[in-house]
């Protein structure tokens, strides 16, 4: 079976320095992956060169074995089945809590269907059944999202995600700003979603959390410095990745 | 059913449904040969020198007028403003109420537009330069004074409060806790207004107030299109030009935009703002020189034809019900045009960039060509009337709203845009649910203001007959009937004021968060 991602020699050039250095890097079907290193370490840059936002400056991106999409709609393809959960959410506060869970299907519906979910409930048992499985109640369909709370909101960014229906899951620094239980409570949530053959790359600052991760991954200056299971990861090679930087 | 806010800003745009089944019955047919031979003239504007020369010359004046016009609305109402300002009266007089009646006053001169303003003018003191300037100044003087008496009405009083139980004295008060956060606003706000004067000198022009517009207008009706691409080109570049100075003045000086969803740090590079209003001065004292500009003149009155005695039981007669009904219908139609047809546009082009630039370059020519410029190339197909006044000023404030859009949805950060894109939904979806969802209220808010400047601005479209009360009025002047015009001209009055006062309802309706995330997403006033 190919491997789900792989990233090869990726450069990304900055204003000064380059953001990502050469970095390589392979993700197979059911793995769960951490991504470590000080700010600006060029982990959110890696992520967007994942999820196909950034195209990078040199290297290649393989996905399920397939070069990254030539054509527009080929490349769109992939990324539906890329899903990343990002620290600010990025709901759309002005629509619904159905419509924001349908707008993760805009990659495979089309206009009709599109403007349509802007006018009426649209595949609400599949909708609900994404709330459910994250222990919401199928009530929010018709609310707001400005009218959630902080907790419901983040559950809803997750919803949204399962309803993408990814192969990989991308969060970038998804714990930064949550209390130590929340933190503990949505890495344990999305440690189980990422179940395989889903594969699952997360990058965060807290070297505490990394029990349930296969692989761990450390990113400094744009540079990979290792790349190896979490459980032989030595103090001395987190110490180095934060070596000069402000601890978290 | 309730359409989610993403598709309000497409659902003015159905009103092409009727217009397109509209247009087959009014359209003549006669001059597609005319409109082709227009549009390759583009190509080839004439170069020759005496041609540019004398455009360059009416762009001159028409540059100028915009100019003095700017500067003398700019005084008018900065001083207006403070003195219909409620906060100042209660600082220095513990009493707010002269501010209201001062507001309801400078009401008349704002409803009534530059155009009346200038036409009545013209009839008492006869045809200087000077008319086209006080016609300007006067309305937009009025409407400068009311937004800055709004925006200073708007600021937090806290330290204003603070330096007055410090027994500071009122006015140094005033200066020292408002001036500061007032300014950067009048003058983010007062670079659109330039542009607006000259959009306004050169609509003057069409209707023979000097300048540009009147070669503009003699080039088109002589059907001298590669003489009128030389001026539409030259006019075009010295628009995109001063957009351009504007926006980046706006951008260096950290001046809060008009759609503006983030309010940023303003007001910035204080030593470059106070030189570059002391070299503007002169200047206008230059161009007012250059352009013979006498304001004395304006109190020599000409010798009116005898004015019959007024006979009103005819100016009753005149089907006024029909006449608000036409100039409402004729509004509502452009509008819908303007607002609808904006967001649709940039939705097909946006992904596609030479596409964009082309709707872009539509947008900026939409702006600078004044609309009864376009209703008289549209006579040459349609036949004149209601629609074809609508479409000509629908497609002026087409590109007036089309830049705005834009511009605010370049400015505005798109993470959730990203993200749908990051998860493989294509560009326009991505626009649609993740940019216009968050800009539909403010660009409707701006919509309805801009309505009720339509309203005003119908008048304008009056040549092409049929339009209610603009025609009416256009007619009652050529014929010196100074009843029915006296009337016409309060009757219209009127209507705007009503216009305004719903465009100001509707505005804030929008602008109220269902959740009361936050203040209301606008610079203050200065979107007016």
């Amino acid at each position: 079976m190919a491997p789900l991602l792989v990233l090869d020699n990726i450069c990304v050039r900055g204003r000064s320095q380059h953001r990502l250095d050469r970095v390589s890097l392979q993700l197979e079907p059911g793995e769960r992956v951490a991504l470590l290193g000080p700010s600006g370490a060029g982990k959110s840059t890696l992520l967007a060169v994942a999820n196909g936002l950034l195209a990078p400056d040199q290297g290649s991106v393989r996905w399920q074995g397939q070069p990254r999409g030539r054509t527009v709609r080929a490349r769109r393809r992939q990324q539906a089945r890329i899903g990343t959960l990002w620290q600010d959410l990025r709901l759309i506060e002005e629509l619904t809590v159905q419509q924001n869970l349908n707008a993760a299907r805009l990659a495979v519906w089309g206009w009709p269907r599109a403007l349509l979910n802007l006018l009426l409930p649209l595949e609400t048992a599949a909708c609900a059944a994404v709330l459910q499985r994250l222990d919401l109640d199928p009530a929010l369909l018709n609310q707001p999202v400005s009218a959630l709370s902080g907790g419901q909101r983040q559950r809803v960014a997750l919803a949204r995600l399962l309803r993408q229906d990814p192969l990989l899951l991308l969060a970038d620094e998804p714990l930064a700003s949550l209390d130590p239980r929340l933190a503990a409570d949505l890495l344990a949530l999305l440690l189980e979603l990422a179940s395989p053959p889903r594969a699952l790359l997360l990058s965060l600052h807290r070297p505490d959390l990394l029990a349930g991760f296969d692989r761990v991954v450390g990113l400094r200056a744009g540079l990979l410095v290792f790349d190896q299971a979490g459980s032989s990861l030595e103090t001395s090679q987190l110490e180095a990745l934060y070596a000069g930087a402000e601890r978290p | 059913m309730r359409p989610a806010a993403p598709l309000w800003v497409l659902l003015p745009a159905l009103v092409l449904l009727p217009l397109l089944a509209l247009l087959p019955g009014i359209s003549h047919g006669g001059g597609w040969e005319l409109v082709g031979e227009f549009a390759a003239a583009a190509l080839q504007p004439s170069l020759e020198p005496l041609v540019v020369g004398s455009v360059l010359g009416g762009l001159g004046v028409t540059a100028g007028i915009a100019l003095l016009g700017w500067a003398a609305s700019l005084a008018l109402g900065l001083v207006l403003g403070i003195a219909s300002s409620r906060v100042v009266w209660h600082t220095c007089c513990g009493n707010a109420a002269p501010a209201s009646w001062i507001r309801r006053l400078l009401a008349l001169p704002r409803s009534i537009h530059e155009l009346l303003w200038g036409l009545l003018l013209l009839q008492l003191v006869g045809l200087q330069p000077v008319v086209a300037v006080v016609a300007i100044a006067i309305p937009f003087g009025a409407l400068v004074a009311r937004v800055v008496s709004d925006l200073l009405d708007a600021l937090p009083t806290a330290n204003l409060e603070a330096l007055r139980c410090g027994g500071v004295a009122g006015p140094a008060a005033l200066v020292t806790a408002l001036g500061p956060p007032l300014l950067p606003q009048v003058i983010s706000y007062s670079g659109y207004r330039l542009e607006c004067a000259l959009r306004s000198a050169t609509m003057l022009g069409v209707f023979g107030l000097g300048g540009l517009g009147t070669e503009l207008r003699l080039t088109l009706q002589s059907l001298a299109f590669r003489e009128l691409w030389t001026g539409l080109w030259l006019l075009l570049a010295v628009m995109l030009l001063l957009e351009a100075l504007v926006g980046w003045l706006r951008r260096r000086w950290a001046m809060p935009a008009r759609l503006g969803l983030h309010r940023r740090g303003v007001g910035r590079q204080g030593r470059e703002i106070l030189v570059a209003s002391l070299v503007l001065l002169p200047s206008l004292g230059l161009v007012a020189w250059q352009l013979g500009i006498e304001p004395a003149g304006l109190l020599r009155w000409q010798g009116l034809p005898p004015l019959g005695p007024a006979d009103w039981g005819a100016v009753l007669a005149l089907p006024w019900a029909s006449l608000a009904g036409s100039t409402l219908l004729l509004t509502l139609l452009a509008a819908a045009l303007a607002v609808g047809l904006a967001p649709l546009m940039l939705l097909v082009a946006q992904p596609c960039r030479p596409l964009l630039a082309l709707v872009q370059g539509l947008w900026a020519l939409g702006r600078l060509w004044p609309p009864p410029l376009t209703a008289l190339l549209l006579l040459f197909v349609l036949q004149p009337g209601l629609v074809t006044g609508a479409l000509a000023l629908g497609f002026h404030n087409l590109g007036i709203l089309g830049r705005l859009l834009l511009e605010a949805a370049e400015t505005s950060g798109a993470p959730q845009q990203q993200a749908l894109l990051a998860a493989g939904a294509g560009p326009r979806l991505a626009l649609l649910y993740g940019r216009f969802s968050s800009l539909a209220r403010p660009y409707l808010a701006y919509g309805a203001y801009r309505s009720d400047v339509i309203l005003r601005e119908s008048v304008v479209v009056g040549l092409v007959g049929a339009t209610g009360l603009g025609s009416q009025l256009l007619e009652s002047l050529s014929s010196f009937a100074g009843d029915e015009l006296l009337a016409l001209v309060l009757v219209y009055a009127a209507l705007t004021l009503l216009g305004e006062d719903l465009s100001d309802r509707a505005r804030l309706w929008l602008l109220e968060t269902p959740h009361g995330d936050g203040p209301p997403q606008e610079a203050g006033g200065a979107w007016r």
